[in-house]
């Protein structure tokens, strides 16, 4: 396996100068210059053993961003999340939790500082919901009428009914319900900092996407910086700001933005493991809203009468004619031939529009809508579901194209040593 | 010290005699074991299906168990007399509970997998039974033969009171020997061969549970 | 700030049916059991009082001795099963603590082996150590149900789920606070499982009393047994049969009602408790 290349130099050394740069591409890193959780060089060994469970983990994890740990099993990235709380102590190395060593403060009282979320939840079984997100609040000292609020509230947050699912036990709830609960309570004293350990792993695909998809919209208000562990790099490029990819003994195969890594995989081992499908991943990551739509497809209202659909669709180069109703949402795909040889009303011909995106879609939802429709095209529409464009394989072919291009230049910058790390990349 | 060397000399002084107590005892307490096990275990194959009939056994099985001992020693003496007969019924109904939980226990814990596969191969409900359930469910059966023979091992000291046999004898004599000489060590011979006697048949049960259960199996019946 | 979520794939079938029939089946013995000894304590009445008893036996039986001889049998019990809580629960603990852990399974092999101890020897060894008297009888109890509450406790603690109170210190409890808040109600039910056990034991094994001078039914059976007077044996056994399973079944419904709320609806560890 390789060494931690210049990729991880670059982040390790936010330090050294210029703030520690983060793509702005699909929009989901919004890092600061503030570090708020730092490893130096941590190595564990656990006792009996003759190999190092972790060797020399230096990363950092800017404030307000999530950084996910994926690796294989066994490779140890559960134990570099333990050791951030001290639910383990290092051999060797420092850990610095926002400008503080942790090793020097009292350990049961960083972890109220800390959320943290384990897979297994575990909940408190015989406490009431209420009472296990009242937990740390309780263990902070909070007055009762605080904490009450704080509870009522994150139940809100995690869109569960306070009124419902206040003084119910967790063994009345489901597993996604349960998880919800989990987040909440690792919520509860509002710390900076999360550690989530395989959140997701023991939720079903369906429920499990809802929660990442909920947990993602929730970040976005909270802005808290999250450490995340997970073995799933679909679930690492999408809830990661940034990526480490863990090897053998927690060495860093390549730490980046998931953009950067699915374009530019550091070495075979990264590549292997980000998979075959690592470019339909780079897809999930790029949203409708942000990619040029093709406006000058043929495009009519349905009260235009025939010969005008007519006209349009003879002087484009396309096959198909997009037919908007009244409201100017799409309606019908019409082709020449259908046109030909029926007398029906616009609204009436060819096939209904099925594929469509909304700009907060990914742009992998765009094309298997587009897989699946009868044009070979999705349509754009706005919130309320008004025509706004048209995407089609080339539209997402470019941007492909443009993310490899980024991801090389980018990489081409930072090889040679005094590079101006401040730059952004479009 | 001295209290364990003269114990000693006791002991070696009587083997005879003390062999005699321990074989009474063994064989009351492997008579009881035999036929409660046989009884616990054919009630246990009938009733495991049935929930009302699981409950019920179960239910009659523990109120024996509930009973004081000394009380259900007495109750069989109006019919049995003093001696073996009412002590081994009292013993009995004692030994129940155990094996009939762990029978039940183990018929239900076979995996349902197991259970769909046999009769998708065509196995009939009794062929099942028989070559499926009974041998998984086996350790476990073994475990509550074992649980009950050690509790009876112990309290068959008490049939001594109603004129029973057994290691009892040196119990009763050391009673009533209390203060004179010998009186411990009478007292210490019947506590700690019973004691021997227990782990005696504990390690019967061990090899037993080697010999007719399967490797993959010994770990679940402990 | 709240996140707009549906949760209808999610929602728990309604619980209040299964909770009504589930409560049936569940207090039905609670029910039952003391209806029928009440049934049977009345019929012993009604047989005492139809027939006609010598002299002996109406020593034996009058109403007087015998409510002294229950009230003893139950003091023999609560006294020997509070010291049982004190010793067992404080050292089952322990037992399950980090660096005492070592030890765990010799002495619950030990305390398996224990139950072979004559209960009946214990009483004469205690004797022969403490004299005749009431805590002789006490003490001895204690020794013989202490290792059923040790096993349970030890049990319960070891068995809470790891990832619970691994939740609870990643949450910043510190190891005290993750005993007494999370491990020990956890730990409740089993060990209530094992009080229950060492309950019954002591009544039981406290009909032994008398043979240290401690009192209890067991006189009545003994006497009977001695002088060859069946109806007093019957009488003493089918009392203190009436009593023991009186108190078996206020240690269910204490058990019960103790066990901590979240955990209810699940099976009763009674079900899978050591016999006694």
């Amino acid at each position: 396996m390789a060494e931690p290349d210049q990729t991880t130099e670059e982040s390790g050394g936010g330090d050294a100068g210029g703030p520690d740069v983060v793509a702005a591409g699909a929009g989901t890193a919004h890092g600061s210059d503030e570090i708020m959780i730092e490893l130096q060089e941590v190595t564990k060994r656990y006792p009996g053993s003759n190999e190092d469970a972790i060797e020399s983990l230096t990363l950092q994890v800017p404030k307000g961003e999530i950084l996910v740990l994926v690796g294989p099993s066994g490779c140890g990235k559960s134990t570099a999340l333990r050791l951030i709380n001290r639910m383990i102590e290092p051999t060797s190395g420092h850990i610095i939790f926002d400008g503080e060593d942790v090793t020097t403060v009292d350990a049961d009282h960083l972890r109220r500082r800390i959320g943290y979320v384990i897979q297994q939840i575990g909940l408190f079984p015989h406490r009431t919901i209420a009472d296990n997100i009242a937990t740390v609040p309780r263990l902070s000292g909070w007055d009762k009428q605080r904490t009450d609020a704080r509870v009522d509230e994150l139940l809100e947050t995690v869109g569960m009914d306070p009124s419902m699912y206040r003084d119910r036990y967790p063994n009345e709830l489901s597993g996604g319900q349960a998880q919800r609960i989990g987040v909440a309570r690792a919520l509860g004293a509002d710390p900076l900092v999360m550690l989530m350990d395989e959140p997701f792993g023991a939720i079903d695909p369906i429920t499990r996407d809802r929660l990442q998809n909920e947990f993602l919209r929730l970040q976005q208000e909270l802005r808290k910086t999250i450490v995340f562990v997970t073995h799933d790099i679909d679930e690492a490029i999408k809830m990661g700001d940034r990526i480490a990819i863990l090897g053998e003994r927690s060495r860093i195969a390549q730490f980046d933005t998931p953009e950067r890594i699915l374009a530019a995989p550091a070495n075979d081992f990264v590549e292997d493991f980000i998979g075959s499908g690592a470019t339909l991943q780079g897809l999930s990551l790029e949203r409708v809203r942000d990619v040029q739509l093709n406006t000058d497809y043929p495009v009519v209202r349905h009260d235009v009468g025939v010969t005008e659909a007519q006209r349009v669709l003879e002087t484009s180069s396309e096959d198909w004619l997009l037919v908007l109703d009244d409201d100017d949402r799409p309606a019908r795909w019409v082709t020449l031939d259908h046109l030909d040889r029926t007398d029906k009303r616009l609204i009436e011909n060819g096939r209904k529009v099925t594929a469509l995106a909304e700009p907060e879609d990914t742009l992998r939802d765009a094309l298997e809508e587009m897989l699946l429709s009868n044009a070979g095209a999705t349509v754009a529409i706005d919130g309320r579901g008004k025509y706004h464009g048209v995407i089609e394989l080339e539209t997402l072919m470019n941007v492909l194209q443009r993310m490899r291009r980024e991801a090389k230049a980018h990489y081409a910058r930072h090889a040679e040593p005094d590079t101006d790390d401040t730059s952004v990349d479009a | 010290m001295d209290g364990i060397q003269s114990w000693v000399e006791f002991v070696v002084g009587r083997p005879g005699e003390i062999l005699g107590y321990t074989i009474e005892h063994a064989i009351l307490v492997a008579a009881v074991m035999a036929s409660a096990a046989f009884v616990s275990i054919l009630v246990g194959i009938a009733v495991h299906e049935s929930m009302a009939g699981r409950s019920v056994a179960l239910s009659v099985a523990g109120v024996l168990i509930t009973l004081p001992s000394l009380a259900l020693f007495a109750i069989f003496i109006p019919v049995f007399g003093l001696g073996w007969t009412p002590s081994f019924v009292a013993l009995f109904l004692y030994a129940l509970l155990p094996i009939l939980r762990n029978t039940v226990v183990g018929l239900n814990e076979v995996d349902p997998a197991v259970l769909e596969s046999a009769k998708g191969m065509g196995l009939s409900s009794r062929q099942t039974l028989v070559k499926v359930k009974l041998p998984l469910a086996w350790p476990v059966i073994l475990t509550g033969i074992r649980v009950s023979t050690l509790f009876i091992t112990g309290v068959a000291a008490i049939a001594k009171l109603i004129g029973g046999p057994g290691l009892g004898h040196y119990i009763r004599e050391g009673q009533t020997r209390l203060g004179l000489p010998l009186g411990m060590e009478r007292l210490w011979t019947g506590v700690v061969f019973i004691v021997l006697l227990a782990l005696a048949f504990d390690a019967f049960y061990l090899i037993l549970n080697r010999l007719t259960t399967p490797r993959s199996l010994r770990s679940r019946g402990g | 700030m709240a996140i707009a979520t549906a949760t209808e794939d999610e929602a728990v079938a309604s619980p209040t049916r299964a909770k009504v029939s589930d409560f049936l089946t569940r207090n039905a013995e609670l029910v039952i059991t003391p209806a029928a000894l009440l049934l049977f304590g009345l019929g012993l009445a009604l047989l005492l009082s139809n027939v006609e008893l010598d002299f002996t036996e109406t020593r034996q039986l009058n109403w007087d001795t015998t409510s002294r001889r229950i009230w003893e049998t139950v003091e023999l019990a609560a006294a020997s099963t509070v010291l049982v809580l004190l010793i067992a629960i404080p050292a089952g603990i322990l037992l399950t603590r980090p660096g005492v852990r070592k030890v765990t399974p010799a002495v619950l092999s030990s305390a398996s082996i224990g139950q072979a101890i004559p209960a009946y020897g214990l009483f004469i060894l205690f004797f022969a150590w403490m004299g005749q008297g009431f805590w002789t009888a006490v003490w001895a109890l204690t020794v013989f149900s202490i290792l059923p509450v040790l096993r349970n406790t030890m049990i319960g603690v070891e068995q809470v789920d790891a990832a619970v109170i691994e939740a609870g210190r990643g949450m910043g409890m510190t190891k005290l606070q993750a005993l007494v808040r999370i491990e020990l109600p956890l730990a409740v039910p089993v060990i209530l499982a094992g009080v229950r056990t060492a309950l019954v034991i002591n009544v039981g094994m406290a009909t032994l009393a008398f043979l240290v001078g401690g009192g209890g039914l067991g006189e009545t059976i003994f006497s009977g047994i001695q002088l060859s007077r069946n109806l007093t044996v019957v009488v003493g056994a089918a009392t203190v049969a009436i009593l023991a399973l009186g108190i078996d079944w206020i240690a269910a419904i204490a058990e019960r009602v103790l066990r901590p709320k979240g955990l209810r609806g699940r099976t009763s560890p009674t079900d899978t408790a050591n016999p006694i």
